[in-house]
């Protein structure tokens, strides 16, 4: 995109997820060309909206168009897709015997559609089924943060042909997407977290001064302001990088720093950002689920450093 | 000269004269052997021309973009040619001289400093000037031959060998703050002017107290204005906190990589490991948008206050990780190569205290990027 409209597309961006949520947000993204977007800028197009769905804690179903983009489908989408297990990075089917089992997680529209996607391993090979939403056990999910507006999917089918193999790329690089995207709702709510305790250090006295003052208070915003700065550039490298060990130190480190920040400010806003009156506690919640979609960042962190002990080796990563 | 011909030719170089520039006895060299190799190791790169790629033409270099400076520096550290901190002064001082000094001053001092001809140093702390910089008292007064210094620095790294400071001192009345400062290049060799090593834990004399009584210096080594000292300070930070870090952040990668050959099995939880390699890439991340910005020709300020932050925790947890996979040769074994991760890990725990204390960071993260206001 040119720089113009780069701006306009950013501003629709803005207005769409700030006034809409859940299926609305969807048909509004449809109409401002979101979709087209994701096809021909796709870092622009997940980097814009995620970044905003983490700071307004709005939800769409937009991460099933990203796990979606590179998988390399005969046909697209409309159709429900079901997304990892919770901290998982694998696919959610599994072929068992005479069995194809279903576990993993999915937005709240995909029991508009008749058919949903089941990504699946097959043995050494990874497979497309789809599956009758109404053969799937779709459960709303409240927990840490009903807002997110996810269901879990479960089921335990017999046996149904796949419509497609994928070339073995295919889903650490779509999984290397929806690190990023997530990444970036990650870190759009961990910016808002600390705007939400700066402004609280800027207008909070106590002892005669503004507690923005205390040394202590400002350590700590210092400290998430830092973490998210690191997590940022991260993921701005693993858009230029295009490996799935960048996006995953990306998302670990989104994670991370979501965290860090979660836990400084709610220190800072204290009282009241522990009350459901303050919105802190909406963002703090989104944060350690997000955390956990597509890895989380202690198993990707593991994972990487099994890797590092058994290979010797450290990648090259980020070159100047 | 594109970065990647400039690799390309750079690495062929490096490839064919490995054996003069890496230093033999590296893992067991005393401070004046280093400084003797580094100078070797710029004389070479500048004869090669590859020191001079990435400064000003006025100031004996090539032009060309600063990221081939900061190429050279990661491609010497990674193959462990030269250690970081020694080499990058030139990184920390030099572009200070190019924005300060007259263009006279700078055409003949820049290109004997990118030559390994001589070596500079900084004096800005004082034994009553930590981090409250603009604190400082070495008292510079007008005569009629020029500027007589008198006064102390301390923790001036490498005063001993160093040819040139870039000094700072009090003009102004005792209490005019950052307002009284000014900056004077100082000839190292002026009467007046002694150096006392300082023994640091890791074994080292990295830094001295200098003391200046009555030094006469010539106005034309003022940097910049009378009074414009703190601008100069300013102006120098940022540097020290952009490619410099990046030729750190390559040696511990390099570090960092020896450490998984050389650790033994289980030694190392790889949750740690994981999350050191991390804080790494993190670090290059941040640090190489820094040398784009750079390179691009913005003004770099107090937002390098967080690549300074990433670079002293990457540091500390580098080392630590150390600590954890060869206890044995950190702690007990005395064999050069031991005694080097045992120098290296020491020297970490400096990190987070030269350069400005990770709380003076945190401090100018707090007051100018979350514009929360004075700390007082």
């Amino acid at each position: 995109m040119d720089p113009g409209d780069l701006i306009l597309f950013e501003r629709s961006l803005q207005h769409a997820v700030g006034v809409h949520d859940g299926q609305a947000l969807d048909a509004a993204l449809l109409e401002l060309g979101w979709h087209d977007a994701l096809g021909h800028d796709t870092q622009t197009a997940i980097a814009t909206l995620f970044s905003l769905q983490g700071s307004e804690h709005t939800t769409s179903a937009s991460l099933d168009h990203v796990l979606t983009l590179r998988l390399g489908l005969e046909r697209a989408l409309p159709s429900g897709v079901v997304l990892p297990a919770l901290g998982q990075v694998d696919p959610p089917g599994e072929y068992e015997g005479d069995h194809l089992v279903v576990r993993g997680l999915g937005s709240a529209a995909l029991e508009d559609h008749e058919e949903t996607i089941v990504v699946a391993r097959d043995g050494h090979a990874t497979v497309v089924v789809d599956v009758p939403t109404a053969a799937l056990t779709v459960r709303r999910i409240h927990g840490m943060d009903a807002e997110l507006e996810l269901v879990e999917v479960t089921a335990t089918l017999d046996v149904m042909e796949a419509r497609q193999k994928l070339s073995p790329s295919a889903w650490p690089s779509s999984v290397a997407l929806c690190q990023l995207a997530v990444g970036h709702e990650l870190v759009g709510a961990a910016r808002k977290m600390l705007e939400l305790a700066r402004r609280h250090a800027l207008e909070r006295a106590q002892f005669g001064q503004f507690i923005g003052q205390f040394q202590a208070v400002r350590h700590r915003l210092a400290e998430a302001l830092v973490a998210i700065e690191a997590a940022d550039a991260m993921l701005g490298a693993a858009w230029e990088d295009e490996s799935p060990t960048a996006a995953a130190v990306a998302k670990a480190l989104a994670g991370r720093a979501a965290r860090t920040a979660a836990r400084h400010c709610q220190q800072v806003l204290a009282g009241i950002g522990f009350t459901s009156e303050h919105e802190l506690h909406r963002y703090i919640r989104s944060v350690l689920v997000l955390n956990e979609l597509f890895g989380g960042s202690r198993t990707l962190t593991t994972a990487l450093g099994v890797e590092l002990l058994t290979t010797q080796q450290l990648p090259a990563l980020v070159p100047l | 000269m594109e970065i990647a011909e400039f690799r390309l030719a750079l690495d062929s170089w490096l490839d064919e004269n490995e054996s003069l520039l890496i230093d033999e006895r590296r893992a067991a060299a005393t401070l004046d052997e280093q400084m003797a190799h580094l100078a070797k190791v710029k004389r070479m790169a500048y004869e090669a021309g590859f020191m001079r790629w990435g400064w000003p033409e006025r100031v004996g270099g090539f032009g060309g973009s600063t990221m081939l400076r900061a190429y050279l520096g990661e491609a010497l550290t990674s193959r462990d040619m030269v250690e970081p901190g020694i080499y990058s002064m030139t990184e920390v001082l030099a572009p200070t001289m190019i924005d300060y000094a007259t263009p006279e001053l700078a055409a003949a001092m820049v290109p004997r400093l990118l030559r390994g001809d001589e070596t500079w140093c900084q004096g800005f702390s004082e034994p009553g000037t930590g981090s409250n910089l603009a604190s400082l008292s070495c008292r510079a007064t007008r005569t009629t031959g020029g500027w007589s210094v008198t006064g102390q620095k301390v923790w001036t790294s490498l005063a001993q060998f160093a040819d040139r400071c870039v000094l700072l001192t009090r003009t102004g009345t005792p209490d005019s703050a950052h307002k009284g400062i000014t900056a004077l290049f100082v000839d190292m060799d002026s009467p007046g002017i002694t150096v006392r090593p300082i023994e640091t834990m890791h074994g080292a004399a990295e830094f001295s107290e200098v003391f200046f009584d009555d030094v006469v210096v010539p106005v034309d080594r003022t940097l910049g204005e009378e009074g414009q000292g703190w601008a100069v300070a300013m102006d120098l930070l940022p540097y020290e906190r952009s490619t410099a870090l990046w030729h750190r952040a390559a040696f511990l990668g390099r570090r960092l990589q020896l450490l998984l050959r050389a650790a033994p099995s289980g030694a190392l939880d790889p949750g740690a490991v994981g999350e050191v390699a991390q804080l790494l890439y993190a670090l290059r991340a941040r640090s190489r948008t820094t040398q784009r910005r750079l390179a691009g020709g913005e003004r770099l300020g107090p937002e390098t206050s967080i690549d300074k932050v990433l670079v002293a925790t990457a540091e500390q947890a580098v080392f630590d990780l150390v600590a954890d996979g060869l206890s044995t040769d950190v702690l007990i074994k005395d064999d050069p190569t031991s005694e080097r991760w045992r120098r290296e890990f020491l020297y970490s725990r400096a990190a987070t205290i030269y350069g400005g204390t990770a709380e003076i960071q945190r401090n100018i993260i707090a007051r100018r990027l979350l514009d929360l206001g004075a700390d007082r």
